[in-house]
């Protein structure tokens, strides 16, 4: 890993990253199964938001439509295991993953080919456009079958709960994300892609290859959102187009980052699992009010905190940190 | 100086027209290793555009830009600054949401290896001893004077032989332009050449050692700045007229 700016950030966020991860991996020992499974939608949640992240919240080109990715993850691996019938379930699962992310990195790479060149909010709006292409492909090409469904192989090995199995799989790919955002964040790259958020002009007066990078930073962000969408179609273990080009997805991820501080990596974490939390444990018998009180609470949130839960944070380290200078004039 | 003889940058028949209307139909110009080069002319006359061309963040429509003896008329910005052309853009335009050290940095973002840009820092921090003091602070926060500096150290970072300004005194207090002219020989001293794009035309002429006048997007005069200083011709450009 080559870092752009000398120091010990980057190694902080990665010991923090290992640490809080083996913390979460050892809670399936005492959570119910139900518990398990609302802890797979949180590292779900969270590894989709950080993958979102790599493009949405370093450069500020938001993408409104990353459930083309999830979705088109999925449908890749499934179509290719039904291709390949009699595969041993291991490597299928291997090469289904590997294929998905290349192919997805591909079309990630055709879509910013003519829409990355394009500034400002141009790109939000064709990545919405993409992703509902995606799902009516999909849906009405028999061949695709998004509309009749299609099975996955079944990867849980025997002797292992797959609530648990799951949970940890999901664990271990949000890991992965996390860990290649902590490596983004801190590379080159990484500081580019902050440049293009602040000021695009200016990163390229400097020399950042602003459209280059950017595209970069997509084909990254397409790839880790499809590793994710193969693993949560095998969860599901049957999937249709309805069931993982789910709109929310594509909201949902950037709920998460506003929530918990926008351009950084902990922020979407924090807000995936505020959100999990609210949504599907403190609310969960409210069926009929959950969205809009879910609703009221995000509005709340955003106008009271514009710079998320991290910006708080932020705020007061900063207030601290002056204080302790004035204190030692 | 090395009037003409050795050619570090080498300007010819530049123009460029945004949508239709012309706003740069005919400028040559030359800087020489070591020189101070004034670029004059009124609101609207193709300074900004021309030197953006220069740097690479424009395609030039027409005409050839040298620059250490390759051609470099299509090169980018990410090649431009490599080769030793940096530009520091009109509005100062430094990253509000990193700190002073972080905007340094990115000064030097072409430069691959990782301590020679902390070297370059160092450097910088004992040039401009009062961005050490703030190298924690962020950007957006610092005062306008405070701003422009930075975005003249942020230039500096990539070690050019060129530095490009524009408009380096827009919206500062009058005792700071004229720290800022100082500043800018003292960079000059220590062997950058300079291009410089003002409205300031007097501060400009002072300190520079020749000038280009720009009107409606063409070079109208070029000469000493020593005998451009008293000259009619600079009112009315200025003017205009």
């Amino acid at each position: 890993m080559k870092l752009f700016v000398s120091g010990r950030p980057a190694w902080v966020s990665i010991g923090l990253t290992l640490a809080g991860t083996a913390l979460f991996a050892l809670l399936p020992l005492w959570l119910s199964p139900y518990g398990v499974r609302v802890g797979q939608l949180f590292v779900l949640a969270a590894g989709l938001a950080v993958a979102w992240t790599v493009l949405g919240g370093f450069s500020g080109y938001w993408s409104f439509g990353n459930a083309a990715f999830v979705g088109t993850g999925a449908f890749t691996a499934a179509l290719l295991q039904l291709a390949l019938p009699g595969w041993p379930a291991g490597s299928a699962f291997a090469l289904a993953l590997v294929v998905a992310m290349l192919f997805n990195g591909l079309l990630a790479l055709a879509i910013a080919w003519p829409i990355l060149r394009l500034r400002g909010i141009y790109f939000a709006i064709a990545m919405l456009g993409v992703s509902q292409v995606c799902f009516e492909l999909v849906s009405n090409i028999d061949a695709l079958r998004g509309a009749l469904g299609v099975n996955l192989i079944d990867i849980v090995p025997k002797g292992v709960r797959p609530e648990r199995f799951y949970y940890w799989a999901l664990l271990l790919a949000t890991l992965i994300v996390v860990l290649v955002a902590i490596m983004v964040r801190h590379s080159k790259l990484g500081y580019g892609l902050l440049a293009i958020r602040e000021d695009e002009d200016t990163a390229r007066m400097l020399g950042v290859p602003t459209t280059r990078y950017k595209m970069i930073a997509f084909v990254i962000s397409a790839m880790l959102t499809a590793m994710m969408g193969v693993i949560y179609a095998h969860n599901l273990g049957y999937i249709t187009a309805n069931s993982v080009y789910r709109g929310d997805f594509n909201l949902n991820v950037i709920v998460y980052s506003l929530l918990g501080g926008m351009g950084t990596i902990i922020g979407p974490i924090v807000g995936a699992g505020i959100m999990t939390y609210v949504t599907q444990v403190l609310l969960g018998d409210l069926l009929d009010t959950h969205m809009f009180i879910t609703g009221l609470l995000i509005a709340v949130l955003v106008l009271a905190a514009p710079n998320g839960l991290y910006g708080i944070y932020d705020n007061h380290r900063l207030r601290m940190r002056r204080r302790k200078q004035e204190a030692q004039r | 100086m090395a009037h003409g003889l050795t050619r570090m940058l080498d300007v010819k028949g530049l123009s460029y027209a945004y949508a239709g209307a012309v706003a740069v139909s005919d400028v040559s110009l030359t800087v020489g290793p070591g020189e101070i080069v004034a670029l004059l002319g009124a609101n609207g006359a193709g300074k900004s555009t021309t030197v953006r061309m220069i740097a690479g963040a424009m395609t030039p429509q027409g005409g050839t830009i040298r620059f250490g003896g390759r051609d470099v008329t299509r090169a980018e910005c990410h090649e431009m600054v490599p080769l030793g052309v940096a530009l520091c853009p009109e509005g100062r335009l430094i990253m509000p949401q990193m700190t002073v050290m972080e905007n340094l940095l990115m000064g030097a973002y072409t430069q691959r290896d990782l301590a020679k840009r902390q070297e370059t820092l160092a450097e910088m921090f004992a040039f401009f001893p009062r961005l050490a003091e703030r190298r924690e602070q962020l950007g957006g926060l610092m005062s306008g004077g405070e701003q422009q500096m930075l975005a003249i150290a942020r230039a500096l970072m990539s070690r050019p032989g060129l530095l490009i300004l524009d408009e380096p005194s827009l919206g500062l207090a009058p005792k700071l332009v004229a720290e800022l002219f100082q500043l800018l020989r003292k960079v000059n001293e220590a062997g950058t050449a300079i291009l410089l794009v003002e409205q300031n035309a007097r501060q400009a002429l002072r300190i520079s050692h020749r000038a280009y006048v720009l009107e409606k997007g063409r070079t109208v005069r070029s000469d000493l700045s020593s005998n451009l200083i008293d000259d009619d011709s600079i009112r009315s450009a200025f003017l205009g007229v």
